[in-house]
């Protein structure tokens, strides 16, 4: 039998090509982030992340040269095995206390990394198939518990910041599956309202802005006044919701909108992040030079923080090239997401370009100081092997997609 | 294509501009703090540090029902160490020496407080003012040294009032784990038992913060302007439902005798008046590291004083215990007021090869329920017992509030022990223990356990017509914009007795008192009519346990008190006059005695 090979003229090696380099940028930035480090463990890291780095490679080759029927076919048993993953992990948890990892020997194995990929494939499966209209309440709803299942195993390990993903997700592929922009609005209109209504100005401001979408979206008159109360009843009860929390929990949600009430741990690191990234200046003081790295000012800067890094080290010209690699894989997985024949192949590029974008946005944001402390690593670039193998897993499916454009 | 869906064409282009934007945002906030802001951080990361300074608001005051202190604040002075300022340098040598304790010692405690290597960990608190005039007059030599002006709780200390109050301390690893992370971290003072524990949240407040700017001496530069604190939040003021007045009565009523408990609570809504638990500890020296010599005399005295005896300490409830057995044999209609046993009480009952005896040798010949209550009479309640069985026994006795907690708003609670056939058989062995075992769970003594709380709450169902309040402590809370909220009295079960069982109890229960061979009818207060039982609790340690429980006035009860001495002897001896003094100075503050005690007092 003969063994399947990647054929180099079906292969998309400039995509590769991006993901290497911002693996490599990863490695070096590990490298830096720990170089100074009093703890010879620490130093070490970039030598695990190397090991990782195979480990992905294997895996992006796996993924590749499997059929693209295997994932189709597959879709939803991966999404059960994931699932009751989850619920483990959770059951060997409360006997240990860490619930968001299995511990086999030195490797830590997180399956909400790989839920991911497996609720990816299981909508995509669902949009593909699904002979509803993408407006349809009942398509809607399915795709909903889809993602809300592991999203509620997800958020009682608790990770806040993985669970967002899933719902980010979810909303990128019903747009992809043709779900109109009115109606998209539409269906997350009620949390708007519950956020809107915090102040009592915005809210009036946002319910007058939806009135007009629905005057000139002309969706139904019956739905018009649906909607509207559904945005009414969501906006009223953010008060009552709010005044019924206990003063912790409304702590927590304070401080995951504003670090700087936290400030032991999210507001200093953002501190210090911002004082890392505008230290650097255009060309940055230079590699293994970053004085904030040094004294260990930024706390988990090989991990959630490694952008800061580069920022003092390589300055607003290494982010730039930075962005520009990410900017490049997300435009050329979109090309190949409205390329492909294949509903399904098209849905997984679009949702796998959407999980890169949304983890490259809320990491970048989070060190800029534009978005809160969650704790999502920074694609093919933050230390942590799970990550790393994920972003190959995609980046595999990506150029998978790419070669298998014409199947049908 | 239906209007309004879009084509995958527009989708890309939508996707494009939603990424180019975002990133463009991104590049924009980079380019924005790497040339505008570049000279201003840059300085920030060559010369300068951050120290994150915690402000802890002022802890919640506790007061008694009359708004009189019972837990106040004072100040006094932490001390703090930087840990990157302290490692190359004899800082942490002559620290140590002024703190008189080993470098290891501090290290750890260094270790246990550290959040980062910039950030101040705490080392001591309460420092001596002496202490501080040494680190102030020499501070160039303990660079790193950070003290600031605290504050301490401060406990009434002639109130015996620990085994409510509590006390704080600092919190340890474990609680770290277990307790939420946004609002306790290394360092923090919480509540560690009582009502500074049970109310933590409450009395604690929300903590503030002040970024300040460090140059690389160590010097405080100023406030960091472009990052705005948070202002702390005061902690919640209590009121209490205890009464300061009748707390220093039953304290005193103890009189010489070292240990024991007194719990006394209003049954028309649960509020708990006093609580005293004997020996009792200054909750002060809690408040501070407690000097090893005090620390050792304490864990080394053979009294126990770290027993919450009132919410911990399980007794046999001994002949107090008898209105459960006479209220479940009422109600199973095994008796009625009339009725006797057939083996009259000559001072003792023979069950078979074995006899059982009286308290009272002599005997008390045949009585009714309400003589046998009267009397105490041991040969009734153990024919009573046999015929009740130990599966009511146990359902009555749980149905009464026993073998499970109470609900009080305090931490440690004990659930007692209400033993039945599982309990027998798992202890003993299958078919290994007889129904002799009845005859003593009937008249309290045996394995049955109970807390002076437990039993408090059973009378107080007697008093108030079969009705039991959850016991609380918290009256209102104050919360830092000065609105007050009251916690009111919340209901918990009704006794299992009919009004007819409750009327017949009540009416032996006064006979104990009042009657003419009642066992405490030295106890009685003139001006009003007081129920009441004795309670004498075989001690294999010592001498018996002295019980009473009693509440007034009788017809309208606003007052139940239990106290125990331990090794006081009989409980009309020692319990029932401390009772007596409890409720006595309760009645006449708030004005319910008659005409006829004020005469007498006047005279």
């Amino acid at each position: 039998m003969a063994i399947p090979v990647i054929k180099s003229y079906e292969f998309d090696w400039k995509l590769v090509a991006a993901a290497m380099l911002l693996s490599l940028f990863g490695l070096l930035l590990i490298f830096s982030a720990q170089y100074y480090s009093d703890d010879p463990g620490a130093r070490d890291f970039y030598i695990k992340q190397m090991i990782w780095l195979v480990i992905a490679l294997i895996a992006f080759a796996i993924v590749v040269n499997l059929p693209q029927r295997f994932y189709d076919f597959g879709a939803y048993i991966f999404y059960a095995v994931i699932v009751l993953l989850l619920i483990t992990v959770l059951l060997v948890g409360a006997k240990t206390g860490v619930s968001r990892w299995f511990s086999i020997g030195p490797i830590n194995f997180q399956p909400s990394e790989f839920a991911k990929v497996a609720v990816l494939l299981a909508l995509a499966r669902y949009f593909a198939y699904s002979k509803l209209p993408p407006e349809s309440v009942k398509r809607l709803f399915f795709s909903f518990i889809i993602v809300a299942v592991p999203v509620a195993l997800i958020l009682k390990q608790p990770d806040l910041g993985t669970s967002l993903v899933f719902f980010v997700l979810l909303f990128s592929l019903w747009f992809f599956s043709g779900l109109s922009p009115l109606y998209l609005f539409l269906v997350i209109s009620p949390l708007i309202s519950l956020v809107a209504a915090f102040h009592w100005i915005a809210w009036v401001i946002y319910l007058t802005i939806l009135l007009i979408i629905l005057i000139f979206g002309r969706p139904g008159l019956l739905f018009s006044v649906l909607m509207t109360i559904i945005n009414l009843a969501f906006g009223v009860m953010t008060p009552l919701v709010w005044n019924k929390l206990a003063e912790y929990q409304k702590m927590r949600i304070l401080i995951f909108l504003d670090p700087g009430r936290d400030p032991h741990r999210a507001g200093y690191q953002i501190i210090q992040s911002i004082i890392s990234i505008g230290s650097g200046g255009i060309l940055g003081k230079g590699y293994l030079d970053g004085s904030q790295t040094r004294l260990e000012y930024l706390p988990v800067r090989h991990t959630d923080f490694v952008f800061s890094v580069l920022g003092e080290e390589l300055g607003f010209v290494g982010g730039l090239v930075m962005l520009i690699l990410f900017g490049f894989i997300l435009i050329r997985g979109m090309r190949i997401a409205i390329k492909c024949r294949s509903m399904f192949m098209g849905m997984v590029s679009w949702g796998a370009v959407t999980i890169i974008f949304f983890q490259m946005l809320v990491n970048l944001g989070m060190t800029l100081g534009l978005m809160p402390v969650t704790g999502l690593p920074l694609p093919f670039v933050s230390y942590g092997g799970t990550s790393l193998v994920f972003f190959w897993v995609i980046i595999g499916l990506l150029v998978l997609a790419d070669r298998r454009w014409q199947d049908y | 294509m239906t209007p309004g869906r879009t084509s995958k064409q527009q989708r890309f282009i939508i996707g494009v501009i939603v990424i180019s934007l975002l990133l463009s945002l991104l590049a924009a906030r980079m380019f924005y703090l790497q040339t505008f802001r570049h000279n201003e951080l840059y300085t920030q990361s060559e010369n300068n540090r951050i120290r994150i300074q915690s402000v802890v608001p002022k802890r919640g005051v506790v007061m008694d029902r009359e708004r009189r202190v019972i837990i106040d604040n004072r100040a006094s002075y932490t001390l703090e160490l930087v840990p990157s300022e302290i490692n190359n340098t004899q800082t942490a040598n002559l620290i140590a020496d002024v703190l008189e304790i080993s470098e290891g010692e501090l290290n750890r405690r260094i270790r246990k407080n550290i959040t980062g290597r910039f950030q101040p960990a705490l080392v001591k608190r309460d420092l001596a003012f002496e202490k501080v005039a040494i680190l102030e007059e020499q501070n160039e030599i303990f660079p790193g040294a950070v003290y600031r002006k605290d504050q301490a709780r401060k406990y009434t200390t002639d109130l015996g009032s620990e085994c409510f109050t509590g006390y704080v301390g600092e919190i340890s690893s474990e609680e770290i784990e277990r307790l939420d992370r946004s609002i306790y971290r290394a360092g923090t003072v919480i509540g560690k038992a009582g009502i500074e524990k049970y109310y933590d949240r409450e009395l604690r407040g929300i903590e503030g913060t002040e970024y300040l700017e460090i140059a690389a001496s160590g010097q405080i530069l100023g406030v960091l302007e472009s990052q705005s604190g948070v202002p702390e939040e005061p902690g919640s003021d209590l009121i209490l439902t205890i009464d300061i007045d009748i707390q220093k009565v039953a304290v005193e009523s103890f009189g010489e005798f070292c240990c024991g408990a007194a719990v006394v609570i209003d049954p028309r809504n649960g509020e708990v008046l006093a609580m005293v638990s004997k020996p009792s500890n200054d909750a002060n020296i809690f408040s501070s590291v407690i000097p090893s010599d005090v620390w050792n005399s304490i864990v080394s005295d053979s009294n126990n004083p770290l027993l919450n005896r009132p919410l911990a300490g399980l007794y046999p409830p001994g002949s107090i215990y008898k209105l459960v057995i006479a209220g479940a044999g009422l109600e199973l209609g095994l008796i009625d007021k009339i009725s006797v046993f057939p083996s009259s009480c000559n001072g003792w009952y023979q069950f078979g090869i074995r006899p059982f005896g009286c308290w009272n040798k002599s005997g008390h010949a045949k009585t009714n329920i309400v003589q046998a209550i009267e009397q105490s009479c041991d040969v009734y309640f153990y024919q009573l017992g046999y015929q009740l069985g130990l599966e009511e026994y146990f359902r009555f006795s749980q149905a009464c509030g026993f073998g499970k907690k109470t609900g009080i708003d305090l931490p440690i609670e004990a659930a007692g022990n209400t033993p039945n056939k599982e309990w027998y058989d798992n202890r003993i062995g299958k078919d290994q223990w007889t129904l002799a075992v009845l005859l003593n769970l009937a008249i309290g003594q045996g394995e049955i356990l109970a807390t002076p709380l437990q039993l408090a709450q059973f009378y107080c169902g007697i008093a108030n017509n079969g009705r039991v309040y959850k016991p609380h402590m918290l009256k209102s809370e104050i919360g830092p914009d000065g609105r007050e909220t009251s916690r009111g009295g919340e209901f918990s079960f009704y006794l299992p007795f009919s009004q007819n069982t409750l009327d017949i109890l009540n009416e032996a229960i006064v006979g104990v008192v009042h009657g003419e061979k009642g066992t405490a009818r030295g106890s009685k207060i003139k001006g009003t009519t007081m129920a009441g039982k004795t309670g004498t609790a075989q001690n294999p340690h010592g001498e018996n346990h002295s019980w009473f429980v009693g509440f007034a006035p009788a017809d309208n009860p606003a007052i139940v008190a239990c106290v125990i001495i331990e090794n006081a002897g009989h409980g009309s001896d020692h319990a029932a006059p401390a009772v007596k003094k409890i409720i006595q100075t309760y009645l006449e503050k708030h004005n319910l005695l008659t005409d006829d005690y004020k005469l007498t007092k006047a005279n």
